[in-house]
């Protein structure tokens, strides 16, 4: 409400005080006059009770700005304000949401400013002005000391206070009606060496008042007189606050006449202090007349001001003329939040009784049922400890005005999160009464605070009320909340029994076996299930097996996976410093992406692409590259994933190799040209660098020759490199006659972007606009790339056609770009259609146009001119048809914005006053800070100091931004006497400067060597500059600032005590996420990470990837040695890990290694889920690469035929090894190999690998060679289960429709399988092959093959992507549809 | 398909659980259970409550014994309890992790 929010006004009072003749005489006096009238003036905008609601939500933008999570303190300067941000956002956010902030917060806010270190006078300032009517949850006397203990608690800290800080102490003295010596207060200031101000003089007056001390107030005014400083409005409200409170109403009243004779009509500031006073008095006539009087001026009394009055008429004792008042409130929605504070205030004050009527006349949760209202004053009432039966009664009165669905429930939940058992019983008798279920649970909050002060008596008390409601207590009340209490279970039993709590013994037993099972006391359960006579089912117990606990943890554990490449990801975009570091960051970035990627799943990737997309584009923008063929494996990755939409972006990130050769000279190609003309010899290539060498010289004229001379030479580069020559140099003529023998010699080439461009601009230029919107029409036939450039380009095109009155060339081009599609149309890109006509004075038509692009496009552009234009001009038709039409498509509120600005940009500031003063009108930023930077860009110093007065009391309004903006604009005039003025009006209006605000100010006053009167928060930047940059050390410093970070943040999100794992744990991740990145930065963390955390070792994860990323750098010895650590501690290395390493082996023909390998891992093979197939075919591979082929072949021989297999020949899968000998081109070995298949399928019936070899030929496209293997041995294609494996896997990869084919071809009975034909479709529609897809559809149709709807709508949607008619209906659900379909048909076959 | 190779085509089975938010203070997990019951067979039912404080968060999870008892659950607009609307979706499956095999894994 308006009196918490600008409480000076209501807060001025005070008894009698006869000295009227003094205080008018100074106010009217001699010399003075002038001044006090001037300021007078000024003063009514801009009234002293600054809103404080507007003084923190002034800081909601800056909060908003900023993004915590990355915010890393490098200084403490920085902590400092990352600290001052974090407290503002939260004081700010509770302030915007409810207008308070509630104790707790407030606390928890200054604790954390406290454990900062020394806080600065921002947060100072901050935290004391949230000491006054922002915490009507507290009584006045514990808000002024909350205040105190801050003011003291910081001085000790460090805090320098300055003028501002006094200042706000003497407003939360004033809003919490607290009592102090003024004359004290200014020794005080003395003592510290602070000089008061205006604001400090007006509110000491105002103290004066309060306390009906007009004597007092003279004196102040009298100081003020002398040392010439203005009178403001606020100086008349609080004395007439003072005369009131002395008893002498009719000098209160003469203040209004006193005011007018100095020419100055009073405000509403000045009666809302008369209307105050009166109510204190409990004088509702006169209220009324004043207010009927107030109602007939053109002044405006708030919602705000009048819940003021009607706290005055409570507090004094008048609550029956309350409703009064209510009646003349309208309820609007912004002051909702004043109108619940007045409410809470009400109940501390213990006038609950009024707080409820006030409550009830709330229009507001009558129009949506869904949301309950009065809430918070049910939970306030609670915590003010308001009589049970008053609160019962008062639920009834909510339900029954159905402002509250249950009142009653939500009443009982307050009372047991306050712990308050007596409330809660009786509101339970309540509730039961209503016929609501009382249950075991509710009991549960109450027991909790007695089990954490281990207070048995207090758990006997619950317990006792729990039976006098007719609740019986279950086992999760005794284990989770009784027996914590008691030393053993026995002595619960005991005590309960002496304090006549009766049990149920079942339950009790029950529930001490369930607590013994969570204590993990295994013997106890045993004992307990040998001896046990009574009926027990084991699934009582199943919950609380300690196995649960540790698949809890682990599935933390897991969790803290998915975050990982956040975490890495926001470490790196915060610091651009990384990616410096010397060494080679190209290649360790490049690892890097190809390790996130890599380490992500693909639906995870999919699930991240656009996430994945800004992170390469920061990356492009800190101008970080990565080598070609990092980023070729990175496009594979991306591809088998399936977002092939990434690659363009990975793509921007390449390094491009410059190729610098040095040039000739144009004269030395000329010579040489005609040399080889003499020869005959083909000269296309050097007369291309010829002509593009004299166009970079800008020799059009000789280009031009050369070109007509050696015309039919001439290439298409050329000739793009002349067009471009001629349109720089306005020849539109020769470039169109280029541009046609350009599509001559080729018509399907395409010029650059910026060449079209430059084509259009010269031929709209010189009249030839349908070779223009030919060029046009061109670009989009030929899909040429059109970038934001190239849109500016389009603009300029056109605004310079409307500067030049071209009116045909603007419409026609801009109808041409925007219907091609080429450009959106924007407002600035159809701003020259209006441009046109405002150039030519045509306003009417201006209107038009502005109006038609609307109609067209949704857009008003340059509405503000015309507006602007349209005022000055007095067109008061046309605006009203502006206004009429903004009005209708964009709404009220921003035709409001669009008038108010017009008419502050034409110097009608009257009428901008009215407009923004239209009730409901709130702050719109971005509209605001347009205009601000309109203002400083055309240097407007009186229309944006306009701007700031007018906002004042503008809803919502960051007013710190608006005077930092008028700050930005005394700077660029250099003008500290205004500069300093707003120093003085900050104060006034009660808002907390932001620091730029300070920096900016004190940097206009230091630079025309003025005195800084406030302590200037430094840049924290600056020290680092200090910081030798040779040391590697910030790079450590941040980094391991960043991981604790992360933990800092972990830890903030964490639930539960287990968390503390997870830090670790994110540690880890860190680790190894950055380790392929990063050898050297790797160690480097491993070792903090070793030395801070005890015990520090990688987990399975950790390791797994540690040793996928030396395998990949070629550390096969480290890797190693990391498998045996990770096996040493009993983990369970990953799969791809453990293959990974053997593969590397393998490889380089390592066969030892391998057999190694398959020592350490020997009996944990199913663990890992390692086959032996992996070490056969790897071993074999190395063996081959050694050039022991004949051992390789043997050994796999032996394995197959001998008697006691170790592996099934069915799955004796050899595909690897034939792959590799394959690709490896080892002919002799492929050779043999061969020999050998044959040999296992001819004689052992062994068919396995022959047919894997034969699909691996496939694969590798030696077709041939696989049709000779097949006619060798037919029986191939009887081994349908292998091959359709084959197809089934390759479907899923592009690119595989040829091999496919050619399989079908070698093995046509294929086709008779549905999931092959299936397959078959898939790879086709990947790959785009309607040809073969369409042979495949005749075929199957042709054979009377009944297809699924999967199949039909693969297909349909092929065709109709390649603009083909669909030979059926196609199949009107989606992909998953029929895939679900298909798969749950399947299941039921099965 | 009889080969290992079947393997890879790795179907996702979701788990029939519901997951429930906004449940009034006042109900627990019985309650829970009575309401949910009408839909099928309700397996386990867990709301967890905060040791610290002694409410519950207002989440909870319904595992039924089928995917049409819990389709049935999610086809019924309102579920109200103590004459609060809870809002009940399926359970998200958990990504699977470590669980992607490249081509050279697959060919053993």
């Amino acid at each position: 409400m308006a009196a918490l929010l600008r409480p000076a006004r209501w807060l001025l009072r005070a008894a009698a005080a006869p000295y009227l003749p003094l205080s008018l005489r100074l106010l009217a006096g001699g010399p003075g006059r002038p001044d006090a009238a001037v300021c007078l003036r000024a003063a009514r905008a801009r009234p002293v009770a600054g809103g404080l609601l507007s003084q923190a939500r002034l800081h909601s933008i800056a909060a908003e700005k900023k993004n915590y999570l990355q915010e890393e303190p490098t200084s403490s300067h920085r902590r400092n304000a990352s600290q001052f941000d974090w407290a503002l956002m939260r004081l700010d956010n509770s302030v915007r949401r409810t207008g308070r902030i509630p104790k707790t917060l407030l606390q928890k806010v200054f604790d954390n400013t406290c454990h900062s270190g020394s806080p600065g006078g921002n947060q100072a300032l901050l935290l004391l002005r949230s000491c006054g009517s922002l915490l009507p949850e507290l009584k006045l006397s514990e808000r002024t000391e909350f205040a105190h203990k801050i003011w003291d608690e910081l001085q000790k800290l460090g805090t320098v206070y300055d003028v501002s800080h006094y200042n706000a102490l003497l407003k939360v003295y004033l809003q919490n009606d607290h009592k102090f010596s003024p004359t004290d207060f200014l020794a005080r200031m003395e003592k510290g060496n602070i000089q008061p101000n205006r604001v400090t003089y007006q509110r000491l007056i105002a103290a004066y008042c309060n306390m009906g001390d007009i004597e007092g107030a003279s004196t102040i005014l009298g100081f003020m007189k002398t040392k010439d400083l203005p009178v403001t409005e606020a100086v008349f409200s609080a004395l007439v606050t003072g005369h009131a409170r002395s008893g002498d109403m009719e000098n209160a009243e003469n203040i209004l006449t006193v005011m007018k004779e100095a020419g100055i009509e009073p405000g509403p500031d000045t009666y809302l202090a008369l209307l105050n006073a009166y109510a204190e008095k409990g004088d509702i006539d006169h209220v009324k007349q004043t207010l009927e009087k107030v109602e007939k001026s053109d002044l405006y009394l708030m919602d705000r001001d009048l819940l003021q009055i009607i706290l005055s008429f409570s507090k004094a004792g008048y609550p029956q003329y309350v409703p009064e008042i209510l009646e003349k409130i309208t309820y609007e929605r912004r002051y909702i939040p004043d109108t619940m504070n007045l409410i809470l205030l009400l109940v501390t004050e213990k006038l609950e009784d009024t707080a409820l009527q006030i409550l009830l006349a709330c229009p507001i949760s009558r129009e949506s049922s869904q949301n309950d209202f009065g809430s918070f004053f049910l939970r306030h009432c609670v915590t003010m400890n308001t009589p049970a039966e008053k609160l019962k009664d008062y639920c009834k009165k909510l339900k029954e005005a159905q402002l509250h669905t249950s009142p009653l429930q939500f009443t009982l939940q307050c009372a047991l999160v306050a712990q308050k058992l007596d409330l809660a019983k009786v509101l339970m008798k309540a509730l039961k009464e209503e016929g609501f279920p009382i249950r075991t649970h509710y009991f549960w909050p109450l027991l909790v605070g007695h089990q954490k002060e281990k207070n048995v008596q207090g758990i006997v008390e619950v317990l006792k009320g729990m039976h006098e409601i007719g609740v019986t207590p279950d086992q999760e009340t005794y284990v989770n909340y009784v027996f914590p209490c008691f030393d053993s279970i026995k002595s619960v039993r005991a005590v309960l029994q002496e304090n006549g709590c009766p049990h149920d013994d079942n339950v009790f037993s029950q529930a001490e076996l369930r607590s013994k099972a969570v204590n993990g006391n295994l013997d106890y359960i045993l004992s307990f299930l040998e001896s046990n006579t009574l009926p027990f089912s084991f699934s009582s117990l199943r919950g609380s097996l300690i196995l649960d606990c540790v698949c809890s943890n682990l599935l933390l554990l897991l969790q803290c996976t998915h975050f990982l490449s956040y975490q890495i990801t926001e470490l790196l975009y915060k610091d651009g410093r990384y990616c410096q570091e010397p060494p080679g960051p190209t290649e360790a970035v490049g690892y890097f992406l190809y390790n996130l990627i890599d380490s992500m799943s693909d639906s995870e990737v999919q699930a991240k692409e656009e996430r994945l997309r800004q992170y390469f584009h920061q990356l492009k923008e800190m101008n970080v590259k990565i080598p070609e063929n990092i980023y070729r494996g990175i496009r594979n990755l991306l591809d088998s994933y399936h977002v092939p939409e990434l690659i363009k972006d990975v793509n921007i990130l390449v390094e491009r190799e410059k190729t610098d050769s040095r040039k000739p000279s144009s004269s030395d190609l000329e010579s040489k040209l005609e040399k080889l003309k003499a020869e005959n010899q083909p000269i296309g290539d050097i007369l291309k660098q010829l002509i593009v060498m004299l166009c970079s010289e800008e020799n059009m004229q000789k280009a031009l020759e050369l070109k007509a001379k050696y015309e039919s030479d001439m290439v298409v580069g050329g000739y793009a490199a002349l067009i471009n020559l001629c349109c720089r140099h306005d020849n539109a003529e020769d470039a169109l006659n280029l541009k046609r023998e350009f599509d001559r010699l080729d018509s399907s080439a395409v010029l650059d972007t910026g060449k079209y461009v430059r084509l259009v601009k010269v031929l709209g230029k010189h009249g030839k606009l349908q070779d223009a919107i030919n060029i046009l029409k061109e670009m989009k036939e030929k899909d040429v790339p059109v970038k934001d450039a190239t849109v500016l380009s389009f603009f300029h095109i056109l605004n310079g056609a409307a500067l030049r009155g071209e009116t045909e060339t603007v419409k026609q081009l801009h109808e041409a770009i925007v219907t091609l599609g080429l450009a959106k149309p924007s407002t600035a890109l159809s701003s020259p259609l209006v441009t046109l006509y405002l150039e030519k004075d045509d306003l009417p038509a201006a209107l038009e146009s502005t109006i038609d692009c609307y109609e067209k496009y949704k857009i008003l552009p340059r509405i503000h001119d015309v507006l602007c234009k349209l005022i000055e001009k007095g067109e008061t038709e046309l605006i009203q048809k502006a206004m009429d039409f903004v009005s209708q498509e964009q709404g009220e509120m921003t035709m409001l914005y669009d008038l108010f600005f017009a008419f502050l940009q034409t110097g009608n500031y009257k009428e901008a006053k009215k407009i923004i003063e239209t009730p409901g009108i709130r702050a719109r930023p971005t509209r605001l800070q347009w205009f601000c930077d309109r203002c400083i860009a055309n240097n407007q110093v009186e229309t944006l100091e306009k701007l700031v007065e007018l906002t004042q009391k503008l809803f919502e309004c960051d007013r710190d931004q608006l005077y930092y903006s008028l700050l930005k604009l005394y700077k660029v005039n250099d003008d500290w006497q205004k500069a300093d003025a707003v120093w003085n009006k900050m104060q006034e209006e009660n808002i907390i400067p932001r620091e730029k605000t300070l920096r900016l100010l004190a940097e206009i006053l230091r630079n025309n060597n003025q005195e800084v009167p406030f302590d200037v928060p430094e840049l924290w930047y600056e020290e680092e500059k200090d910081c030798p940059t040779s040391l590697p050390s910030p790079v450590e410093v941040n980094l391991q600032q960043g991981l604790l970070n992360a933990c800092h943040r972990r830890r903030n999100k964490a639930v539960s005590r287990s968390i503390f794992c997870s830090n670790i744990f994110n540690i880890r991740t860190v680790v190894f996420i950055i380790s392929p990145w990063c050898s050297t930065i790797y160690y480097r963390i491993r070792s903090i990470a070793e030395t801070h955390i005890k015990g520090f070792t990688l987990n399975d994860a950790a390791n797994s990837l540690l040793i996928i990323t030396q395998v990949r750098r070629d550390y096969l010895k480290d890797a190693l040695t990391t498998l045996k650590t990770a096996l040493d501690l009993d983990q369970i290395p990953s799969r791809l890990a453990v293959t990974r390493l053997i593969q590397a082996c393998a490889l380089k023909g390592d066969t030892e290694s391998i057999h190694d390998i398959q020592k350490l891992v020997n009996g944990l093979e199913d663990s890992i889920g390692l086959s032996r197939m992996v070490f056969i075919n790897n071993i074999a591979l190395a063996q081959i690469k050694n050039n022991n082929i004949d051992v390789a072949i043997e050994s796999i021989e032996n394995m197959l035929t001998s008697e006691n297999q170790t592996v099934d020949p069915q799955y004796f899968g050899l595909a690897y090894l034939f792959r590799k000998v394959i690709e490896g081109q080892l002919e002799p070995a492929l050779k043999k190999i061969s020999i050998m298949a044959e040999r296992l399928a001819n004689q052992f019936a062994v068919y396995k690998p022959v047919t894997d070899l034969f699909l691996q030929l496939v694969d590798s496209g030696k077709v041939n060679d696989a049709r000779a293997l097949l006619q060798r041995c037919g029986a191939i294609a009887e081994q349908m289960p292998i091959l359709l494996v084959f197809c089934i896997r390759n479907c899923q990869r592009p690119g595989k429709a040829p091999v496919m084919k050619s399989l079908l071809e070698l093995i046509p009975e294929l086709i008779d399988k549905e999931e092959a034909y299936t397959c078959l479709m898939k790879s086709y529609v990947f790959d785009n092959d309607v040809t073969s897809a369409k042979a495949l559809y005749e075929s199957l149709t042709a054979k009377n093959v009944k297809l699924n709807d999967l199949f039909l709508k693969r297909y349909a949607v092929l065709l109709k992507n390649a603009g083909e008619s669909v030979p059926f209906t196609e199949p009107p659900e989606s992909f998953e549809f029929y895939a679900k379909q298909l798969k749950e048909s399947k299941e039921t076959h099965l | 398909m009889s080969t290992r190779g079947a393997v890879v085509l790795r179907t996702n089975i979701g788990r029939p659980v519901a997951f429930v938010r906004k449940i009034p203070w006042t109900a627990a997990s019985s309650e829970l259970r009575e309401h949910f019951a009408q839909f099928g067979h309700v397996r386990k039912c867990t709301v967890p409550f905060d040791k610290e404080t002694g409410f519950h968060k207002g989440m909870g999870w319904i595992h039924f014994s089928s995917e049409e008892e819990l389709h049935n659950a999610l086809q019924q607009e309102n579920h109200i309890i103590d004459g609060v609307k809870l809002h009940v979706q399926p359970q998200k499956p958990k990504a699977l992790q470590g669980d992607q095999t490249s081509d050279e894994e697959k060919d053993f």
